[in-house]
């Protein structure tokens, strides 16, 4: 269809316009050379500071990062949320059709900085932690490769869940009444597996496990792993409401 | 407003053009989210499951790894295809899925594997699964079934996933002399590669009887392992499902 070589961003250029992607690629650009950063930080104090959790030199380049990082995250996830609900839609019902639909296309870009988070967190870092501990065995819970995966990049991507999951609900009529389910499962899933950290170090502090990474002890992480799974549904109930904004001409119209 | 095939807005576009340009933004934003948070979930899955069959070279050996990993891996294979079959008739969601894990999996090898824990890389390629997914969505494509996909799919994906790793574990046959006595290069890995913080049950067992790269118990862990695959499929088809709820719920 030769209609579909046009962009919407040509077509509407202007500030109606439906599509906009500059926001996900500034968040996008953000994360990946944050976590570029973070890798090369690894690499330089990972070997030459991170070995000895006793030494002063792991408190500077690694315990100085902890004690940084987990009340930034608070504060972040907590001022996301409270600035996406203090500037909330007050008549979501009233939004018109073109305004709601920009908004889908805005969600949708919030769930893709999500997933980069998501695979930051879930991918890289994660095995990124098999790979440390089966080289230099652990004399703390705090290692180094644990202060950037369960304490760094777990956040964020549950920093970025809870934003989408309050963006829709705040701007968008179908995620304000009630309560998507699988939206939900999205925002609370994989963030469950902040606190089943709680178990893994307990555990590993009590038992003084091998560094055995299909041990019993982990699998909490890949239930709450599996809970990713939850934007199948999302993407459903979005695509479903731009299927209802575009009404039977326009779906006919698009696929004639 | 620009004008269009059907003379005006359709919805609330302004034009076809700009529907079919938002839909196709729409469709590669979809597509892109999706991938990764398949391979966001499938990769702690795979690597806290299956993973330790699954890093090393040493650990691929003929019973667990052409056991454990197939087994563990038709999950998110069946899940997506649930989800992009029953949803659009997409026939692809076991390569997709296998592509994201791939992928990340590759990532990591080389870049923290080898750039950041020295092994040697040949020492830690990730499993190849694409041939097996391959296989499972032309089943599905071809019969629009999915309990024959998981009788004759999941069995193949079993079955077809030791040769499909044939070709990168073959050279590891390779005859060689130490001191006056015969070996294969296998069996330099297992005596003179150790490594650090090694399970202790690898370390005596594992390692020496040398059994790591093939002989004839393989048919009969592939079979094995095709039989329990079909079981997993047919659980996590019914995963994917659960998890495309479009529910709404009317409080927490």
């Amino acid at each position: 269809m030769s209609v579909t070589t046009e962009t919407s961003a040509g077509a509407a250029a202007g500030s109606d316009a439906i599509v906009d992607l500059k926001g996900m690629w500034i968040g996008i650009a953000g994360l990946n050379i944050f976590y570029l950063f973070i890798r090369i930080y690894e690499q330089i104090f990972g070997w030459r500071a991170g070995l000895d959790s006793f030494a002063p030199e792991f408190q500077t380049y690694w315990l100085t990062m902890l004690w940084t990082e987990i009340p930034l995250e608070l504060v972040a996830g907590l001022g996301l949320a409270g600035y996406l609900w203090k500037t909330r839609d007050r008549n979501v019902d009233a939004v018109s059709p073109r305004e709601e639909l920009r908004r889908h296309v805005v969600l949708l870009q919030w769930l893709t900085v999500y997933s980069v988070a998501i695979y930051w967190g879930a991918s890289f870092f994660t095995e990124q932690d098999g790979t440390w501990h089966m080289t230099v065995i652990r004399d703390t819970d705090f290692t180094p490769s644990h202060i950037i995966e369960f304490y760094l990049s777990y956040p964020i991507y549950s920093i970025m869940g809870v934003g989408s999951f309050f963006y829709a609900k705040t701007r968008i009529p179908f995620f304000a009444h009630g309560y998507s389910l699988a939206f939900l499962i999205v925002a609370i899933g994989p963030f469950m597996i902040i606190p089943n950290v709680g178990l893994n170090e307990w555990g590993h502090t009590f038992w003084f496990m091998e560094e055995l990474f299909v041990a019993p002890l982990h699998w909490g992480f890949v239930f709450f792993g599996w809970m990713a799974l939850g934007v199948f549904g999302v993407v459903l109930q979005i695509l479903a409401g731009v299927k209802r904004l575009l009404g039977k001409d326009g779906v006919a119209a698009l696929i004639g | 407003m620009s004008t269009s095939k059907s003379g005006g807005a359709i919805g609330p576009f302004h034009s076809v053009a700009e529907a079919a340009g938002c839909v196709k933004t729409s469709d590669w934003l979809i597509l892109t989210l999706l991938f990764l948070a398949v391979l966001g979930g499938y990769h702690i899955h795979f690597m806290l499951t299956a993973g330790d069959w699954d890093f090393w070279v040493d650990w691929k050996d003929r019973r667990m790894w052409p056991t454990v990993i197939p087994i563990l891996g038709v999950t998110f294979a069946a899940a997506a295809q649930a989800f992009l079959w029953e949803n659009f008739r997409l026939p692809f969601g076991a390569t997709f899925a296998v592509l994201g894990l791939l992928i990340g999996e590759w990532i990591n090898r080389y870049v923290n594997f080898w750039g950041w824990t020295y092994f040697p890389i040949s020492l830690v390629f990730p499993s190849a699964l694409v041939v097996p997914a391959l296989w499972l969505d032309v089943i599905l494509l071809l019969s629009g079934s999915y309990v024959i996909t998981a009788v004759v799919g999941a069995l193949g994906w079993g079955l077809l996933f030791y040769p499909n790793n044939w070709p990168a574990i073959a050279a590891f046959h390779q005859a060689t002399e130490q001191h006056g006595q015969l070996m294969s290069l296998a069996d330099l890995i297992g005596l003179h590669f150790v490594r650090t913080s090694m399970p202790e049950y690898i370390r005596m067992v594992e390692r020496g009887t040398l059994r790591t790269f093939g002989k004839d118990v393989v048919p009969v862990a592939a079979f094995f392992s095709g039989f329990v695959s079909m079981l997993v499929y047919f659980l996590w088809w019914f995963v994917g499902k659960w998890y495309s709820t479009t529910k709404v719920i009317s409080k927490i």
